[in-house]
């Protein structure tokens, strides 16, 4: 500054010596030029360096005797990073089942889900994430919680409550990501989406790969049932802990859009409870395949799950459960669906989606000895409608829901669907 | 008998972490310096600053496209040389993706194409980040209607903001090259 103020100084005193001549004037016109020229320069550069933040900028100096790439931490944005989804969803019933029998299923209108991202950055490797949920208007919920530590730019480690690494729909259930006015059958009665446990795991990429390996809270067996996986979980709350899980998951980006992975979970569900004096295990195998691309217009999805369950005669009896009612001890589902924007060759900014979705599902595909499978669990649903997006977050998808079953009693399903995401 | 009980699962995740911890932790976030060194190694650099008027901005944002705004009229950019020979320019753009911002460097050729995109700071969740193999398709693309979420750029799954707020930054860097057209005669 000192110097600054000096060659200032002397401008101003040659300025005012030689200001009687021309020449001396287009010297002072040359001064203040490259005055000026010096300061729209720092003007230029202040903007800059308030754009793209100081830990890009001036990332190359040291902070506090450490060398420049250590000393980004402190230079590095902190803060509070907030995000949300949410869906209203109209659910109008037919008369008639599919035998003709008439049935008496009321028409509904949910405030679904409405949830807040919260997230926050402690430091350049070290931040929150949660979701926080309100369901149905009145239930609040916690989806994950979790702290991420990332050990380089390709792996990081991770513990909290976490989204079960498994399908398509688990961990990205937004409504503007997924086709279908509902989330697909198999992703909520074999892989059961919501799914989530406390944990920890390592989490990572390598080149076109993606990987997640966590180990977890397993499922209480007591709470399954005859129509799938779902009544088992824990959600993290007062969650027994007796047995734990592993859950992995590997993705491959064979070429940008399109991913092919598979995920699979594996622990015991017996909590430490007994049957006849003996521990029930009740190990559980939850597995799934799936392929996702997106480019083009296209948005094409196919996947398949399963899960298999031992002890299910125990675990039968732990919940109570008798005749059809039992646990499938094999669980078999999958979907293909497909949809394609309408607009894309338009200059229009919105996406107008129509797409088919056909999917079988049967959560008795086996059951123990002594116990019938119930015929309402082998089950087929087409979805069709049409998704129109005016902006790429924002969706109203109409849909048509045809069920079917293997005991003629599915009833189809007209569907309105109001979903965003921020 | 569990094949999980807790203390071996919590021993076992140690021993994971354990050998985690050793790794050499790189920065996720690149400096100006690193990223023109990514995409012109050994190159020297001529930092300028376009001002654009009123009627500059309306052509950009023309270009660029409806839905891609474009704030500023005060545009630094790097122009890059090799033995006294124009190499390509370089732009940062930064952008908001969810909450938080994203710098993108934007390199562009002679051609006027794109050279290389690079992300250059990322302060969401990492796995909302842009992989390098998606940055990709940018490659020698020009500010035509393909360029685009609608065209040949393919979707990020789980990560549509980020897709988005990417697809703008290149097209909106396009948009003002294509203005200020650095490289040309008589032009700054």
């Amino acid at each position: 500054m000192t110097k600054l103020m000096a060659v200032l100084g002397v401008c101003y005193a040659l300025i005012a010596v030689t200001d009687a001549t021309p020449l001396v004037a287009q010297d002072r016109d040359s001064l203040r030029i490259t005055e000026m020229e010096r300061r729209m320069e720092a003007v230029a550069r202040e903007i800059e360096r308030l754009r793209l933040g100081r830990d890009v900028v001036e990332a190359d100096s040291t902070v506090q005797g450490l060398g420049p790439a250590a000393s980004r931490v402190y230079l590095v944005d902190r803060g509070v990073s907030l995000g949300g989804y949410g869906e209203i969803l109209y659910e109008n019933f037919a008369s008639e089942a599919q035998n003709g029998t008439v049935v008496g299923a009321g028409d509904t209108f949910d405030a679904l889900r409405a949830i807040l991202y919260v997230g926050y950055k402690f430091n350049e490797r070290l931040l929150f994430n949660s979701e926080i949920e309100v369901e149905h208007a009145d239930e609040i919920g916690l989806e994950f919680a979790y702290l991420d530590y990332q050990v380089s730019d390709d792996v990081g480690l991770r513990a909290g409550l976490l989204l079960a690494p498994l399908g398509l729909i688990n961990e990205l259930h937004e409504p503007p990501v997924f086709l279908g006015t509902e989330r697909p059958v198999t992703e909520s009665r074999i892989i059961p989406t919501t799914w989530r446990e406390n944990g920890v795991g390592v989490f990572g990429r390598t080149g076109a790969i993606s990987w997640r390996a966590y180990l977890m809270g397993s499922f209480d067996g007591a709470g399954f049932g005859s129509s799938g996986l779902r009544g088992g979980r824990q959600k993290g709350s007062r969650a027994l802990a007796e047995d734990l899980g592993v859950a992995a998951r590997v993705d491959y980006t064979a070429t940008p859009g399109l991913i092919l992975g598979g995920s699979a979970f594996r622990g015991e569900t017996g909590q430490g409870r007994q049957v006849a004096g003996a521990d029930v295990g009740g190990r559980v195998l939850v597995w799934d395949l799936h392929a996702d691309y997106g480019a083009r217009g296209w948005d094409l999805r196919g996947l398949v799950a399963g899960a298999s369950v031992e002890d299910v005669s125990a675990l039968n009896q732990l919940g109570g459960l008798t005749g059809a009612d039992g646990i499938g001890s094999r669980l078999l589902g999958w979907y293909v669906q497909a949809g394609y924007d309408l607009l894309r060759s338009t200059s229009s900014t919105h996406e107008l989606i129509p797409y088919l979705r056909y999917e079988q599902v049967d959560t008795q595909r086996r059951v123990a000895t002594g116990f019938t499978a119930d015929p309402t669990n082998d089950l087929t649903v087409t979805s069709l409608g049409v998704a129109w997006k005016p902006v790429v977050q924002v969706v109203m998808k109409l849909g048509y829901q045809l069920h079917s079953n293997a005991a003629d009693t599915g009833v189809n399903q007209l569907n309105v669907q109001l979903g965003w995401l921020f | 008998m569990a094949i999980l009980r807790p203390a071996r699962a919590i021993a076992a995740a140690a021993v994971v972490a354990a050998s985690l911890a050793p790794a050499v932790a790189s920065a996720q976030t690149l400096t100006q310096d690193e990223a023109l060194e990514l995409a012109f190694p050994s190159a020297d650099f001529e930092r300028r600053t376009a001002y654009l008027d009123e009627e500059m901005l309306s052509s950009a944002a023309r270009r660029a496209a409806p839905d891609v705004p474009i704030e500023t009229g005060v545009v630094t950019y790097y122009v890059a040389r090799s033995g006294g020979q124009s190499l390509g320019v370089a732009y940062f753009d930064v952008h908001r993706v969810r909450t938080l911002p994203e710098v993108l460097m934007v390199v562009v050729g002679l051609d006027d194409r794109i050279l290389r995109v690079e992300s250059v700071s990322f302060h969401e969740p990492p796995e909302y980040r842009a992989p390098v193999g998606w940055l990709r398709q940018f490659s020698d693309g020009g500010l035509d209607e393909d360029l685009s979420l609608k065209g040949r750029i393919a979707n990020i799954t789980g990560a549509t903001l980020t897709a988005g707020a990417a697809s703008r930054a290149v097209r909106r860097s396009l948009a003002l090259h294509s203005v200020i057209d650095p490289l040309g005669e008589g032009r700054e």
